[in-house]
C-alpha cells in the first residue's frame, strides 16, 4: 500500500499503536496490522473536537457531527482514538493534554484512572495489563457524556506466549475449550487450513488474523448542544440521558436520539468495503474479532456465512463457547468472536453434514451461456456472474460488481441502525465477511477472481479520500519515516504475480 | 473550543474508484438471474404439503414457493388496523393471500432446497435464510448480489435447528412490517414415512446432545459420519413456537410508503447521491432510527396489554398445519401431558430486547441453528441447565431451543419481559400460558 493510502485508512480506529521496544512477532507477521501500525514507546494523545463529515455528507445533502476525541500525535484526526496494541506485561505511558474547556480524563477499567485532567494541563500516566484481552480506554467523566461525545477507543493486550505445548489463543489463560479451539484450527477434518498463529508468505496470509470493531451511536443535533454549551461547565449527565434515549419522536426524525451508527467510526460502504474492518480471508484461515460497545444502545450484531464461536465475554474466557450467528452486545460490553472461516457450510456437498465435504456437481442450466456440469465448490459459475450487468452504466460510470470475491454483510439485526439520518438502509452498522479464496481446493490454495485487487489485506487499490489535509494540521509526510520500516511488506503487492493473481478454475 | 470553532475538520472519504459497489451498498440492483451452480431439488416437504393439504399443489417439482406481498391491512388485539407486508405461499390456498408471520418452512438435513421466490407490489424484496450460510447469491441480501423479481434460492441445510427467512430488502422497515417467517431444519429421514412414524405430527426429532441430560428418553447419540439419520437427536412429544415481536404503530402510520426514504444514486456516485428521495420530495427524512413499539405478538398471537402493563395470550393456540409444511398440532400457548418432552423454538423478531423466564427448569439445548456439544463443530460446548425463575436475555434475531419435560402437573406462564434497545426502559410483561396435565 501507498503512504498515501495508508494515510487515507488510518485513523477513525483503524490505525494502531503498538506499545513496546520490541516489534512482537503477532504484529510483524501480520501486514494487516503492520501497515497501519507505528511503533511507540508512549502515548502522546491530546483530547480535542472535530466536525466530521458522515456517511450520507456529500455536496447536495449535510451530514456533519460534532466530536470529542484523543488525537494521536503524529495520526489524522479521527473518532475513535486509535487501537492500541501491546503484550501482556509491557508498560503503557500515555501522555494526555486536554485542549477542551472542561475537565476529561483516560480511564480503563481494571487498568488505570488518570483522573481529571484540567483544561490545558498535560498528564502522564502509566500502567502494566498483565491479562492478554480486549479493553475499552475512554473518558469516564461526566458519566456517561463524555465517552459518548466520541472519547474512547480499544486497547488490546495480547499474550507474550502460548500455552506450553499449545497453540496460540487470544488469551493468557484460556479455557480448555478455548484452548481446543484454537489447537484444532488448522489441523482437524473439519478445521483444514492454518491455525490461527500461522500465516503463509507465499499467499500473503497474514499471523495472527484479528479486527477491532467498536461500535458507537451518534446525535449531530444533541452532540451540537454539548459543543455549544457554557465553556468550563460540564453538560448535565441526565439531560444528555434523556435526549440521548427519550427524546419525543417526530416523523422528520429532527429530534436528538442518535441518527448515526458506527463501527470505528465508519458506517456502510465505508465500514464494509475496509479490508481493516471486514475481514477479506481465504476458507481455512480463522480470524479473531474484538467487539466493544463504547455507546448506549444494545445492538444485535449478525455475522452471514459462518456462525462464530464466543469465546470471551467482558474478560472472561468461555467454559462453554456457543457458536453463534448472532451476538447481544449491551453498552461497554466486550466480546471476542473466533471466525472459523470455514466454507459456507450449506453449500451443497456430498454428505450433507457441514463438513467440507466433496461437492456436489451442477447440472447445466440453460439459461447460463456455456453452462456444464462442474463441482459447486468453488462456485465458478456465480464467481463469474456481474449484478448489474457489465455496461448499466450512470455518466461515465460502469456500475457493473462481479460476484467475486465472495461478499457477506454482518449488521446490527435491531435494525434501526441499519439507517443514516431516519432513512437510508444499508448505511448504518454493518461490516461483513468476505472470501477470498480457499486453502482447501483441489491443487492447493484458490483466490477468486478480484481478491488481490483491493479486496487483500495487502492492497487495497485507489484509496478513498481526499488528496491532502486528512487531519486538518498535520502535513501527510509529517511520519513518513515511521513506516519505512514497513515498506517491504507493503510494496509486496499480490497482484505483481501473475501466476497467484490468476484464477484457478476448478470446472472439469 | 467548540462546535462552531473545533479543533479539526474530518471529511468523508471519497468512493473514486469504488463508485459500482457504493451504488450497490446503497442502490442494489434489480434482477432475475439464473441460478448459477444449478442442482435438482431434492426437497420432498412440497410434495408431502400437496398431498396432505386440502387445495394444495406443488406446481414446481420439489421446490418451496414464496411469494413477497405488499400493503395488507390486519387487525390487533384491541381492533386497530395496522399495515402489514405478507409473505404467501401460492400452492396452499389458506396462505395463498399472505399470513403473518409467514409459513413456517421445514427442510430435512441433507436435501437440496430450492425457494422460488417472487416479488408483488412496490419494490422488489429478497429472502435471506437467517442461519443458513450458502453462497452469496443464495443468500438474499441485496447489496452482496441483487434484489429480485423472482429468483429461485439454492442451498442444502447441513445443521438441524432452528432459523428463520426474511426479506433483506430495507430490512429496517420489510421485516419490521411482518415479511418473515420461521424455518425448521429437520433430521434427514423426517418426512420420510417408512418407519411408520406420523410423518405430519409428532413425535418428531431435533439435533442435541443430551448425554448428561438422562431424563429426556430416547436420546440417540453416535456420529454423524455414521450416516444414521438419528445420530445425536432427541425426539420430542409437544413442540412450541415463539417468535417473539414487537411492533410500532407509528411507523405503520406514517411510513406506509415502502419507498420511504430509498437512496437513488446520484449522475456522480460519491458526490450528489439522492439519500432522502421519496414520493413527497426533497428534504424529506423518516424516523427509522427511532423505535418505540406498542404492540406485542407471539407468532402472531398478541399480548394484549399496554405500554408498561403485564398481559397473558390466550391458552390453547396452535398453529394450523396449512401455515406449518403439513405438520398438525405445533402450539404457540403449550398444553402438555406430564412426563412429555417439550422443545420450546424461540426467535427474537423484536427490534428490542426480551427477557424470557420460565416457570421449570429447562435444558437449553441449541441457539441460533447449533446444538451445543454434537461434534465435530459442537465439541467445545454443552447444553446447560436454564433454573426456574432466572431470566434469559434475547436480542433480534437469536434463536434459542429448550427443553423440559415434568412429573408434575401445572398450570402457570412464561414471562417475556420487553425492554428498550435504546434506553432499556421497561416495556410490558407477557405471559405464555403453560399447562401440564
Amino acid at each position: 500500500m501507498k503512504r498515501r493510502d495508508f494515510v487515507k485508512y488510518a485513523g477513525g480506529g483503524i490505525a494502531s499503536l503498538i506499545v513496546g521496544s520490541v516489534m512482537p512477532s503477532w504484529i510483524s507477521k501480520n501486514p494487516l496490522l503492520a501497515t497501519t501500525t507505528k511503533l511507540v514507546q508512549e502515548l502522546n494523545f491530546t483530547i480535542t473536537d472535530a466536525v466530521k463529515d458522515m456517511v450520507t455528507h456529500n455536496s447536495i445533502n449535510k451530514a456533519q457531527c460534532y466530536f470529542w476525541f484523543y488525537k494521536e500525535k503524529t495520526f489524522p484526526a479521527e473518532v475513535p482514538g486509535p487501537h492500541i496494541f501491546t503484550t501482556a506485561g509491557n508498560t503503557v505511558k500515555v501522555t494526555l493534554t486536554n485542549s477542551l474547556d472542561e475537565p476529561h480524563a483516560f480511564y480503563i477499567s481494571g487498568l488505570v484512572d488518570s483522573g481529571p485532567i484540567r483544561p490545558g494541563e498535560t498528564k502522564t500516566i502509566e500502567f502494566t495489563p498483565q491479562t492478554a484481552g480486549t479493553y475499552l480506554y475512554y473518558d469516564n467523566l461526566n458519566a456517561p457524556v463524555n465517552r459518548v461525545m466520541g472519547l474512547h477507543g480499544a486497547l488490546v493486550v495480547m499474550p507474550s506466549k502460548a500455552v506450553s505445548g499449545h497453540r496460540f489463543t487470544p488469551y493468557s489463560n484460556p479455557t480448555p475449550s478455548v484452548q481446543q479451539l484454537f489447537d484444532d484450527f488448522g489441523s482437524t477434518e473439519h478445521f483444514p487450513g492454518i491455525a490461527w498463529e500461522a500465516g503463509d508468505d507465499a499467499t500473503h496470509t497474514p499471523a495472527f488474523r484479528q479486527y477491532v470493531w467498536v461500535l458507537h451511536e451518534a446525535s449531530s443535533r444533541l452532540f451540537e448542544e454539548v459543543g455549544k454549551y457554557t465553556p468550563g461547565k460540564d453538560y448535565p449527565a441526565a439531560q444528555f440521558m434523556k435526549a440521548f434515549q427519550f427524546d419525543r419522536y417526530r416523523p422528520d426524525g429532527l429530534n436528538k436520539k442518535p441518527e448515526f451508527f458506527t463501527i470505528n467510526g465508519h458506517s456502510g460502504w465505508f465500514a464494509a468495503h475496509n479490508p481493516y474492518i471486514t475481514p477479506n480471508h481465504r476458507v481455512g484461515e480463522p480470524v479473531v474479532v474484538r467487539i466493544l460497545n463504547a455507546g448506549l444502545s444494545m445492538h444485535s450484531l449478525h455475522i452471514h456465512a459462518n456462525h462464530v464461536y464466543r469465546i470471551g465475554v467482558n474478560g472472561v474466557v468461555q467454559e462453554n463457547p456457543i457458536w453463534m450467528d448472532t451476538l447481544t452486545v449491551d453498552p461497554l460490553e466486550i466480546y471476542e468472536w473466533a471466525v472459523p472461516f470455514i466454507r459456507p457450510p450449506d453449500v451443497p456437498n456430498e454428505r450433507g453434514i457441514g463438513l467440507p465435504d466433496k461437492p456436489l456437481m451442477s447440472i447445466p442450466n440453460p439459461r447460463i451461456v456455456g453452462s456444464t456440469p462442474h463441482p459447486v465448490w468453488p462456485p465458478t459459475e456465480e464467481l463469474n456472474i456481474h449484478l448489474p450487468d457489465i455496461g448499466e452504466k450512470v455518466g461515465d460510470y460502469d456500475l457493473a460488481v462481479q460476484l467475486s470475491p465472495i461478499c457477506y454483510p454482518m449488521h446490527d439485526h435491531s435494525e434501526a441502525s441499519q439507517s443514516s439520518q431516519g432513512g437510508n438502509y444499508g448505511l448504518g452498522m454493518m461490516s461483513g465477511l468476505h472470501f477470498i479464496g480457499d486453502r482447501n481446493t483441489p491443487g492447493g490454495v484458490t483466490t477468486f477472481p478480484n481478491a488481490p485487487t483491493y479486496h487483500g489485506p495487502v492492497e487495497t487499490g485507489t484509496a478513498a479520500g481526499p488528496e491532502m489535509g486528512m487531519d486538518g494540521s498535520h502535513t501527510m509526510t509529517s511520519n513518513t519515516t515511521n513506516t519505512n520500516a514497513r515498506t517491504q511488506i507493503i510494496n509486496n503487492p499480490i497482484n505483481t504475480d501473475p501466476v497467484k493473481n490468476e484464477h484457478q478454475s476448478h470446472g472439469n | 473550543m467548540s462546535s462552531s470553532k473545533p479543533g479539526y475538520q474530518i471529511p468523508r472519504r471519497s468512493v473514486k474508484g469504488h463508485e459500482a459497489s457504493w451504488v450497490k451498498s446503497f442502490n442494489p440492483p434489480k434482477a432475475s438471474p439464473p441460478t448459477p451452480e444449478l442442482l435438482a431439488p431434492t426437497n420432498p416437504v412440497p410434495a408431502f404439503v400437496a398431498a396432505n393439504i386440502p387445495g394444495a399443489t406443488m406446481q414446481i417439482p420439489n421446490t418451496q414457493r414464496v411469494d413477497l406481498m405488499h400493503g395488507t391491512e390486519l387487525k390487533t388485539w384491541d381492533g386497530k388496523k395496522l399495515e402489514f407486508f405478507l409473505i404467501a405461499n401460492p400452492d396452499v390456498p389458506e396462505a395463498a393471500d399472505g399470513i403473518f408471520p409467514g409459513p413456517t418452512i421445514r427442510v430435512p438435513r441433507g436435501v437440496i432446497y430450492h425457494g422460488q421466490v417472487k416479488g408483488h407490489g412496490q419494490p422488489p424484496h429478497t429472502v435471506h435464510w437467517h442461519g443458513i450460510e450458502p453462497t452469496a447469491i443464495n443468500d438474499g441480501v441485496g447489496h452482496c448480489s441483487m434484489e429480485i423479481g423472482d429468483y429461485a434460492y439454492q442451498w442444502q441445510p447441513n445443521h438441524i435447528g432452528s432459523y428463520f427467512y426474511h426479506c433483506h430488502r430495507n430490512t429496517l422497515q420489510h421485516f419490521e412490517y411482518g415479511l418473515y417467517g420461521f424455518l425448521i431444519i429437520e433430521p434427514p429421514d423426517a418426512y420420510d414415512p417408512k418407519d411408520g412414524k406420523n410423518v405430519g405430527g409428532y413425535p418428531r426429532r431435533t439435533a442435541a446432545n443430551l448425554t448428561n441430560f438422562p431424563k429426556f428418553p430416547g436420546f440417540v447419540g453416535g456420529s454423524l459420519e455414521s450416516g444414521d439419520p438419528h445420530a445425536m437427536t432427541v425426539p420430542y412429544d409437544v413442540e412450541a413456537l415463539w417468535v417473539i415481536d414487537d411492533i410500532d404503530s407509528v411507523w405503520r402510520e406514517q411510513a406506509q410508503d415502502a419507498h420511504q426514504t430509498f437512496p437513488e444514486h446520484g449522475d456522480e456516485p460519491g458526490i450528489n447521491d439522492e439519500f432522502h428521495f421519496n414520493g413527497s420530495g426533497k428534504y424529506n427524512f423518516f424516523a427509522f432510527n427511532d423505535y418505540n413499539p406498542d404492540y406485542f405478538v407471539v407468532t402472531g398471537e398478541y399480548f394484549p396489554g399496554r405500554v408498561g402493563g403485564t398481559a397473558t395470550m390466550r391458552s390453547g393456540v396452535t398453529v394450523p398445519a396449512a401455515y406449518n409444511s403439513g405438520v398438525e398440532g405445533m402450539q404457540i400457548s403449550i398444553n402438555a401431558k406430564i412426563n412429555q418432552t417439550v422443545l420450546v423454538r424461540m426467535l427474537c423478531a423484536a427490534y428490542v430486547k426480551i427477557n424470557i423466564t420460565f416457570p421449570v427448569d429447562v435444558v437449553v439445548i441449541a441457539c441460533d441453528g447449533r446444538s451445543f456439544g454434537v461434534p465435530p463443530f459442537g465439541k467445545y460446548n454443552h447444553p446447560y441447565t436454564l433454573k426456574a425463575g432466572t431470566p434469559f436475555e434475547m436480542s433480534t434475531a437469536q434463536r434459542c431451543d429448550v427443553l423440559f419435560r415434568t412429573e408434575k402437573p401445572m398450570n402457570t406462564f412464561a414471562q417475556v419481559e420487553y425492554r428498550h434497545h435504546l434506553s432499556d426502559a421497561f416495556l410490558i410483561n407477557g405471559r405464555i400460558p403453560i399447562t401440564v396435565k
